[in-house]
């Protein structure tokens, strides 16, 4: 590799790249700051800066009641999903019960739109009356995330040296007593990759919660917002305090735990 | 009654409590993937089954399967300009990010690589994108390219290119590229990452290798890099072609699918229809033409995959 200056030429050409992954964000917290006139003027930076915005914003819809929702609904479907997907992840590679056609089943399951599960989905919820609730979230959620904690998890306990696995099925372990006290410990890293990855896709999802909640007390956060341009009068410089609360969340999550994560869709994603 | 009441057994009924013993075990290994099944059978198998039953049949959301009408909503859909035209923009939609995120994010990772350390934490920048929430992703775009205030139209007039705004969102192709720029900003990212691991794979003593042999730097990403990561590539364009495909969030948020149905991809119209018209039938039906032709896009590049991965081997 030759001295720094090809460095310095690098490190130019990504300027503009990490200018263009900032830019959404920065604007949304810049036009967060703004009064309703300064919105119209088109500029970048607020004007004159207010923090108006943001308690009118969580006054003006019930953003605090949406995160909450959010929060718990993406949480509990999360644990619901490792706890569904690990054991057979576990059990596929090690086990050898039901070997690749599992594997490639659960894969091929995740290609269909989630479109395709929307009108059954929301007759299933209507049935077992969980239709308007979070719980009824919770468990399509849970379900329909099992493919990627599955495919997610199997390079981790894939890379895991089985002779350690032997040796605790030598001093008597049964299989799931390895699982959980051996195999769990050590792969941990890769779990909460999974896990994280799981919960914000459910902390993110729109089209099922738009269609199978319908009251404040059960809406999640993305369709809150989507309201929120909707039939209430369209003021931007709340609408991006709103989001911008909605995504504080995540990305503290994804500050913390971006070791984790840059590893667990590294190794996930590509076989 | 253990041992001895097996030594008194006639081997018939010995072989009939081992084969019972056998059964048993068998459901006992089938526990650990009764989860995996039982969620397969909930979100895959079931839907499958109801969306067929609901395609032949007389359905709303309030009064589903009231009575059998065969294929008359297939024919329906087969027939409306407006849902192919949504199935043939959800399709070049699909096909063209996808290359062009794959083409971008592809170069991304390969500048990072070289950037090294400060390459790795760049990385946990870009992750940001890929982990907010899309209908967020849309509102942040759409304030960007607002006709009042956006910050584009500001922009345009500010340096003189433009004198009047421009309605980005108001205009077909337009409206097109305004969703497309958003689906980039969010999805490239992951890319970068994926292609960063791909990369990473490659051992470096190839490349010394290749130095050796007085190859130059793009001989060396043309005969040497490229071949290596054709594998994965393949599998990552596969991956954004299918996330590709899931497309609504964006659309409902930026353009609700106009102008007109402009903007209205088949995952968009499908909703509208059930869940705003109530005709889930006529939906069901379109849902499962939708499916079809996401397959018959799939395959080729899944064959492709395969015959990367066979190589490798």
């Amino acid at each position: 590799m030759r001295p720094s200056g090809r460095h310095l030429w690098l490190g130019l050409a990504a300027a503009p790249i990490v200018g263009f992954f900032a830019l959404p964000f920065l604007y949304l917290i810049a036009v967060s700051l703004k009064t309703k006139d300064d919105v119209l003027n088109g500029r970048f930076w607020p004007t004159t800066p207010t923090l108006a915005n943001w308690p009118a914003a969580f006054e003006a819809a019930n953003i605090l009641g949406f995160i909450l929702n959010s929060v718990i609904v993406s949480l509990l479907s999360g644990l619901v999903t490792i706890a569904l997907a690990l054991p057979s992840a576990y059990a596929v590679l090690r086990l050898k019960i039901g070997g690749k056609w599992l594997s490639d089943v659960t894969l091929s399951s995740y290609m269909a739109p989630p479109i395709v599960a929307l009108i059954p989905l929301f007759f299933l919820l209507k049935t077992i009356g969980l239709l308007d609730t979070r719980a009824g979230l919770v468990l399509i959620y849970s379900f329909a995330n099992v493919p990627v904690a599955f495919w997610l998890l199997m390079p981790f306990l894939r890379r895991m040296p089985i002779e350690i696995e032997q040796a605790a099925a030598m001093d008597g372990a049964g299989p799931f007593r390895t699982l959980l006290q051996i195999v769990v410990p050590i792969i941990a890293p890769g779990i909460v990759a999974t896990f994280i990855i799981v919960t914000v896709l459910s902390y993110n999802e729109f089209l099922f919660a738009s269609a199978f909640t319908f009251s404040d007390a059960t809406r999640t956060l993305p369709v809150g917002i989507s309201l929120f341009q909707g039939d209430r009068l369209v003021n931007f410089g709340q609408m991006a305090a709103a989001s911008l609360a909605g995504i504080a969340p995540v990305y503290l999550v994804a500050l913390f735990m971006q070791r984790y994560l840059v590893s667990g869709l590294a190794h996930g994603g590509v076989k | 009654m253990t041992a001895f009441a097996v030594e008194v057994l006639e081997p018939d009924t010995a072989g009939v409590a081992a084969r019972r013993h056998a059964f048993w075990a068998r459901l006992g290994r089938l526990t650990w993937i009764a989860p995996v099944l039982v969620a397969l059978a909930v979100t895959t198998l079931y839907p499958t089954v109801f969306l067929l039953a609901l395609a032949f049949s007389k359905s709303t959301l309030g009064k589903p399967f009231r009575g059998f009408v065969g294929i008359k909503h297939f024919a329906t859909a087969l027939q409306d300009p407006v849902f192919l035209s949504a199935i043939g923009r959800s399709v070049a939609y699909a096909l063209a990010t996808s290359m062009v995120q794959l083409a971008l994010g592809f170069l991304i990772a390969l500048l990072f690589t070289s950037l090294l350390k400060a390459g790795r934490f760049l990385m946990s920048l870009v992750l940001l994108p890929l982990m907010t929430p899309p209908v967020m992703v849309g509102i942040a775009w759409k304030l960007i390219f607002a006709p009042a205030g956006g910050l584009l139209n500001g922009a345009l007039i500010t340096y003189g290119v433009v004198s009047e705004p421009i309605s980005f969102l108001g205009h077909p192709t337009l409206a097109w590229l305004a969703i497309g720029v958003a689906d980039l900003w969010q999805w490239t990212p992951f890319i970068v990452i994926l292609c960063f691991a791909a990369l990473s794979t490659i051992p470096e003593g190839v490349h010394e290798a290749a130095l050796v042999d007085g190859a130059n730097g793009w001989q060396r990403f043309w005969h040497i890099t490229l071949p290596l990561v054709a594998a994965p590539l393949s599998s990552i364009y596969l991956l954004k072609l299918i996330l590709s495909f899931k497309l609504f969030d964006l659309v409902y948020i930026l353009t609700f699918g106009g102008p007109g149905f402009a903007t209205t991809s088949a995952g968009f119209a499908i909703y509208r229809r059930a869940i705003e018209q109530f005709d889930v039938g006529r939906a069901a039906a379109e849902t499962m033409v939708y499916a079809l032709v996401i397959g018959l896009v799939t395959l080729p590049v899944v064959r492709l995959h395969q015959h990367f991965e066979r190589r490798e081997l």
